[in-house]
């Protein structure tokens, strides 16, 4: 046993002394280890630190810990949505109420929301169809004989305002032709806005202003109307348990939806990156990036680009001017441009000619001078919005909802991914998804009876349904919150006409009823986030929430958070592969350079090694001396790494890393990453560690242990 | 007197490539307990073989080799690697001291591979032998720190640590000059008569041979001739020597 110590002392006397006495390889063999050690444990730890961020981020804003969602759907369930803008093809799950009683029943499930996700086009605030509606409520009011001088003052302004709305247009037109071929633009259209541009035409408006405002609407308005379309992909929910159960959201503008009522919240990244007067947002983004990452328009390409943009593209705001603005722009920009220049075009354009040193001053002009003569949004808080969707079987199915705010997630402010989907209420969505809900299939019934079953054919439609427009957008919803634009609408489900139940119905009373709880509950979901407890109980909770469905005969799929974000939950392990790999690979270099060295140290070390072995000593003393060499340099060197990598985690970890841009919010789940260190990554770079030494010293040992004691005799032949 | 070592017809091929060398071609040798042999002849004569055979550091092709009556031929690898530890103590041409390890430590290393004994018996025995090839002040230095004659009293101390019963010696002071080669011998020769150690050593120098009880010249691999170390010099061994049988 003594003896055995003594032996094991001497060959760890053998091998400290070999280390020291070839440093050369000591170190560059102890220097790889050092730096994959450290590089396992600060990747693993920004790796892990993303990915829970991720996870905080998913979890937090939409997804819940489990998604359960029928096991009939023909395509799995994508929360977060994909690249495509088709959603996935659902199958419903009927009874929402019997979904939640049976998943509340499982231990550890917090709470259940329900859920369904879909998209939306939003042919919202199209100027010229606001600029139009206002010109036909003064018109109407003045040929009641209602109309105040400051609404006579006004449709005078207003005139002017879609005058010049259609010379920009006819701008438009003229850029658009040179860029095209002559023969896609129709030269009805052309002749259509030459026509309405021309002085004769407004010469003849007051004479007959209904007949001119039609001929506008119809002939006009749709000419300019894609540019303006949004696409919006929304959550259906209870507004309450949704809030209840995902804390991090909060209401940013205006108030929730209240309970029981119909409604729409925008996601505040939504409103601002979409909703908002684009030379405005983009001022925004320049002024963010200047003041909280330090960055410079002349530096930055993509300030560059703001600058370029919000420089040329003034249409925007031209197209909201009207006479009396028109004025007051060219007085304050000639103000404070220094600039005898009548063209309000050429003035803005100047304006907004920013750089680093008239940025601040030009950014506060903006916001105190001319904003307030501008609609910053296209949609306001309060408006009524008027939401086409496709609904499964293809057609487009609208709802009008009241748009209560907006709201985002804390830490989640700046990120696009979690701010892209907006809020509605159950009733809403189900209405757009197409299903026929028991108050739907009451309110056809009665809107039947009231028109005796009357079809609306696609092809007239639009025509009747213009109509609607004018009768529906009354006094009951002063300016601006009337600002609904009705276009095609389901056959047999929207009211065709503007009178007595149907108007009733489609109007104040949908948008105002008040739902009771069971009327939420019982009707149709595609989905339901489950919150638990404990999140580290995901898997078994998913295997209890499908076992419970089968016992209750309801066909439940539990996925988990990550599966059910679709592309951004395939990120996070796309992340860990990416990590993997690289540690991989640095670690088979490391494995080919170390074997390397020590082989060379090996092979200079023949006659030391014979000898040895001459003199008595076994090949397995051979094989732990070289082994305790490289445990040694793996324990040091390693060692030495670990605690330097947990040194760079803490540091990172206390000051963080700020989010290099918008888009990393959403993976720092805040605006910076804080690193935690975590054992499990300190343990795996010890184990890689040593593995990877005690691997890279296999065949080295293998040719010092065949290293014949004859080799010890260098000494030529005698 | 009893026989130590006992080689009967051996013979040693070594593959060089596609050629077969015969190293050894058929060599009958008996060492007697005690005896001071040295083994003699010039280049390619197979005196570094026909140790290596002795030595236990290699098995010969055929015939046999007995050492301290065992046939090496008939003892596994580790077993090989027992008998080198208890049995033979060698000293190189070129010393192969450990060069990390101390004086002290190198003599010490046969005893620690041994684990026959204690720490203290260890250090007795080792700093005796360093007082008695004259290192008893240098048992911590380095070999870097030592002359190349000093350095082979440590490589002989480290030989004849374990009291093998035999000790072999490829050539001891072809690296040293000749007054330090001659006080080597001398050590040698002393240590011989005194632990009655056996000592068997090549060498191709005449001076050398001289001290020896006997000489086993040898040429191209084969036995020439067994002479008194004063016939030997006076054969003159650097001479090429005639084949085998002509003498």
């Amino acid at each position: 046993m003594q003896g055995q110590i003594a032996t094991l002392a001497v060959i760890a006397k053998i091998a400290f002394r070999n280390l020291f006495a070839s440093r050369l390889k000591t170190m560059i063999v102890g220097g790889i280890i050092l730096f994959g050690a450290m590089l396992v444990v600060v990747g693993g730890s920004f790796v892990d630190s993303i990915v829970a961020g991720m996870r905080r981020s998913i979890v937090g804003s939409v997804a819940g810990h489990i998604q359960v969602y029928s096991s009939q759907s023909k395509d799995p369930l994508e929360v977060m949505g994909g690249f495509s803008l088709e959603a996935p093809d659902l199958a419903a799950l009927d009874d929402f109420a019997k979904v939640r009683e049976v998943l509340q029943a499982i231990p550890g499930v917090k709470s259940v929301v329900p859920m369904g996700v879909n998209g939306a086009i939003v042919p919202s605030g199209n100027t010229i169809d606001v600029a139009l509606a206002r010109l036909r409520d003064l018109v109407r009011r003045k040929l009641a004989g209602k109309a105040s001088p400051a609404d006579l003052a006004a449709y005078q302004a207003e005139k002017g305002h879609v005058h010049q709305i259609l010379s920009v247009l006819q701008g438009d037109i003229k850029n658009a032709r040179q860029l095209q071929d002559e023969k896609a633009l129709s030269p009805e259209d052309a002749a259509a806005v030459t026509k309405a541009v021309s002085p004769a035409f407004w010469a003849s408006f007051d004479k007959d202003p209904l007949d001119s405002l039609e001929f506008l609407e119809n002939r006009i308005a749709p000419q300019a109307i894609d540019a303006d379309m949004l696409f919006l992909r929304y959550v259906g929910t209870d507004p309450a348990v949704f809030a209840r159960s995902f804390d991090r959201m909060k209401i940013v503008d205006g108030t929730t939806i209240p309970e029981g009522k119909r409604g729409f919240l925008f996601a505040k990244f939504v409103y601002e990156d979409q909703v908002k007067l684009k030379t405005a947002r983009r001022l925004d983004k320049i002024k963010i990036a200047r003041n909280e990452r330090g960055e410079k328009i002349a530096q930055d390409p993509e300030l560059k680009r703001y600058v370029r943009e919000n420089s040329n593209q003034v249409r925007e705001i031209l197209l909201q001017l009207d006479e009396p603005k028109t004025a007051l722009f060219r007085t304050k920009l000639q103000g404070k441009l220094g600039s005898a220049e009548t063209d309000v075009a050429k003035l803005l354009s100047a304006f907004f000619q920013t750089d680093d040193a008239n940025f601040d001053d030009r950014y506060q002009f903006f916001y105190a001078e001319l904003a307030p003569a501008l609609e910053l949004y296209r949609i306001r808080i309060g408006d009524t919005l008027t939401i086409k969707a496709f609904t499964r079987s293809g057609y487009v199915q609208s709802v009008n909802v009241h748009v209560y705010g907006t709201f985002d997630f804390t830490g989640l402010e700046k990120s696009p991914q979690a701010g892209a989907l907006n809020l509605m209420d159950m009733v809403s969505f189900r209405d757009l998804y197409g299903f026929l809900t028991a108050e739907r299939e009451k309110e056809i019934g009665e809107l039947k009876k009231a028109m005796n079953a009357r079809e609306i054919s696609r092809d007239n439609a639009e025509a009747e349904l213009f109509g609607t427009k004018e009768a529906a957008a009354p006094e009951a919803t002063p300016e601006p919150a009337g600002r609904t634009i009705v276009a095609e609408a389901t056959p047999g489900v929207r009211p065709p006409e503007g009178e007595g139940i149907a108007s009733k119905l489609a109007r104040e009373d949908l948008v105002n009823r008040v739902y009771n709880p069971d009327q939420l509950e019982a009707g149709a979901v595609l989905n339901a986030a489950v919150i638990l407890a404990d999140e580290r109980k995901i898997p078994e909770t998913i295997v209890a929430i499908e076992a419970a469905g089968k016992r209750a005969g309801l066909p439940l799929k539990a996925i988990t958070w990550q599966e059910a974000s679709g592309f951004i939950g395939q990120l996070v392990m796309a992340f860990q592969a990416v990590l993997i790999v690289l540690v991989l690979i640095i670690f088979l270099v490391a494995l080919v350079i170390i074997s390397n060295a020590l082989v060379m140290a090996t092979l200079q070390r023949v006659q030391e090694i014979g000898t040895l072995r001459a003199v008595g000593a076994q090949r397995r003393f051979i094989l732990a001396m070289l082994l305790l060499e490289s445990l040694v340099v793996a324990a040091v060197f390693g060692g030495a790494g670990v605690i330097l990598g947990a040194l760079v985690v803490s540091v990172i970890g206390k000051v963080g890393i700020p989010a290099p841009n918008d888009v990393s919010y959403f993976f720092f789940s805040g605006p910076r990453l804080h690193l935690t260190l975590g054992t499990s990554n300190l343990i795996s770079a010890l184990v890689i560690v040593f593995v990877v030494s005690g691997l890279s010293s296999l065949y080295p040992a293998w040719l010092a242990m065949r290293v014949n004691p004859r080799q010890a005799m260098q000494a030529e032949e005698g | 007197m009893k026989t130590i070592v006992s080689v009967k017809n051996a013979t040693k091929d070594y593959a060089l490539g596609k050629v077969t060398v015969q190293a050894l071609r058929g060599v009958d040798l008996e060492v007697a307990e005690g005896e001071f042999l040295s083994i003699a002849g010039p280049s390619g004569s197979g005196k570094t073989t026909l140790l290596n055979l002795i030595g236990c550091v290699d098995t010969p092709t055929s015939g046999t080799v007995e050492v301290a009556g065992k046939d090496t031929r008939k003892l596994s690898e580790r077993e090989l690697t027992e008998l080198r530890l208890n049995t033979i103590g060698f000293i190189f041409q070129s010393f192969n001291l450990v060069s990390v390890l101390s004086v002290f430590q190198n003599v010490e290393l046969p005893l620690l591979l041994q684990r026959k004994l204690s720490t203290p018996e260890r250090s007795a025995r080792v700093r005796a032998l360093l007082e008695r090839v004259g290192l008893g002040e240098h048992a911590r230095h380095r070999p870097s720190e030592l002359s190349g004659g000093q350095r082979q009293r440590v490589a002989i101390a480290r030989a004849l640590v374990t009291r093998p019963q035999l000790v072999l010696a490829d050539e001891p002071t072809a690296n040293l000059d000749s007054v330090t080669g001659q006080n080597i011998l001398d050590l040698m020769k002393e240590l011989n008569h005194t632990e009655r150690t056996t000592f068997i050593f090549s060498t191709h120098d005449a001076q050398v041979m001289a001290h020896a009880s006997s000489v086993v010249r040898l040429a191209d691999g084969k036995f020439v001739d067994r002479l008194s170390a004063a016939d030997a010099v006076a054969a003159g061994v650097n001479r090429r020597l005639p084949t085998a049988g002509v003498s």
